[in-house]
């Protein structure tokens, strides 16, 4: 039986959301130059919208993709000391990846944020490198999508596939997003003038209303917690160490 | 943020303007060029998935699923991933070896201007394939559908790589 699978919408974007670059004309091209021509030096100052800065919007939904590594973590250790992992929590989490992070965060990166940096010979290296690790992990998330049924999960040969396919996930995407956290969006808001990163925050949240109907980022937050809960991993307070021996007077 | 009708109007302009312009993404070009300009669709033999339809430099072209040979329904952040091959204002298709003429053409894009279409099929080109002779978007399940490489017959290669 194959595990439900949750619709994972296509942004069609309405008409303002087009006039406003939401990059169908030409694409990341024109989505990227409609920007570069709307900044302060080709027209006047724009008062500062309310709203979360778009670097600041895009670290917000790494915390989401962090959340999913750590579930990924469990999930793999648990089945290589072999533990039960339930097929639908693990399915759940893979299609956060697929819809949230895949679908949306990372087309924002490759739509809005990567061309503006790509004649930056000081990261230039590193954002090729980032969309080939996008395109890797969409293949790995693919797979573990396709392997999530119950049936496939209560398999062997596929848990040890399943396993290996999280591990090079969270392998690939922990130092990948601490870079775009560090260097990428840091490079990207110099690159920006202020006025213009304001507009695309607000651009950005119009996206994710068009594509989810919503702030999906709460919705999101929420599919993660109860994830994080039936794997007992959700109270944060087990992680905190003890640390008697480490203390000066030990 | 609320913006005015006309700032709307200028941006739409711009929209339509840039249209033709060379893609500032590290990945292929959206298409480019301006009057006089030809957007060049051809074939070329690929690993693992034979000889498909690429762009004039390279870059593997894709098909949506959803778009049913009708229209472009990738758009906004779908379309950051995967930017439609733009056939800018004033510039003709060219089809190079292994193309049926008959099979190119264009669809009007729903933020203006055309994308190329083949035997109906909009097109599009994938970030993840960062040289030209990659396919890595074959066979993808993102953004609400399937993208699968297009044989120089028209026919969507729908089987993995």
């Amino acid at each position: 039986m194959t595990a439900p699978r949750a619709a994972s919408p296509r942004t069609c974007p309405g008409r303002r959301a087009v006039l406003l670059g939401g990059g169908l004309a030409a694409g990341a091209a024109g989505a990227s130059a409609v920007w570069a021509l709307t900044g302060p030096s080709a027209a006047a100052p724009v008062p500062a919208p309310p709203g979360i800065p778009p670097d600041d919007d895009l670290m917000r939904e790494h915390g989401v993709l962090k959340r999913v590594l750590l579930c990924y973590r469990e999930m793999t250790r648990r089945i290589q000391v072999g533990d039960q992992v339930a097929a639908p929590d693990l399915h759940d989490a893979a299609l956060i990846i697929h819809d949230y992070i895949e679908g949306f965060h990372e087309g924002l990166e490759e739509g809005y944020v990567f061309p503006r940096l790509r004649r930056d010979p000081a990261v230039a290296g590193t954002v090729t490198t980032l969309l080939v690790q996008h395109a890797r992990g969409r293949v790995l998330t693919q797979f573990i999508l396709a392997r999530t049924t119950a049936r496939d999960v209560a398999s062997p040969g596929t848990r040890a596939r399943l396993a290996e396919a999280m591990q090079a996930f969270v392998r690939m995407y922990e130092p990948h997003e601490a870079r775009e956290d560090t260097v990428i969006f840091p490079a990207f808001r110099q690159a920006v003038p202020a006025a213009e990163l304001a507009s695309l925050g607000q651009h950005f949240a119009d996206l994710e209303r068009q594509q989810f109907g919503r702030d999906e980022f709460g919705a999101m937050v929420a599919r993660i917690a109860r994830i994080e809960q039936d794997l007992d991993i959700y109270d944060l307070d087990q992680f905190t160490p003890q640390v008697g021996p480490f203390s000066p007077s030990a | 943020m609320r913006r005015s009708r006309r700032t709307r109007g200028v941006l739409a302009v711009l929209l339509a303007l840039v249209a033709g312009c060379a893609s500032p993404r590290a990945g292929p070009p959206s298409g480019g060029g301006t009057s006089g300009v030809k957007v060049t669709v051809t074939t070329r033999s690929l690993p693992d998935v034979g000889t498909v339809l690429v762009t004039g430099k390279g870059y593997a072209l894709y098909m949506f699923a959803p778009d049913r040979r009708r229209a472009v329904t990738c758009t906004g952040v779908c379309a950051g991933t995967w930017p439609p091959l733009m056939l800018p204002s004033g510039a003709t298709l060219a089809a190079g070896p292994g193309i049926k003429t008959s099979l190119l053409g264009s669809d009007p894009a729903p933020g203006g201007g055309r994308v190329v279409t083949y035997g109906g099929w909009p097109l599009y080109t994938y970030t993840g394939d960062v040289d030209p002779g990659q396919a890595t978007g074959q066979a993808i399940d993102l953004n609400g559908g399937e993208w699968y490489v297009l044989r120089p017959s028209g026919a969507p290669l729908e089987a993995g790589p």
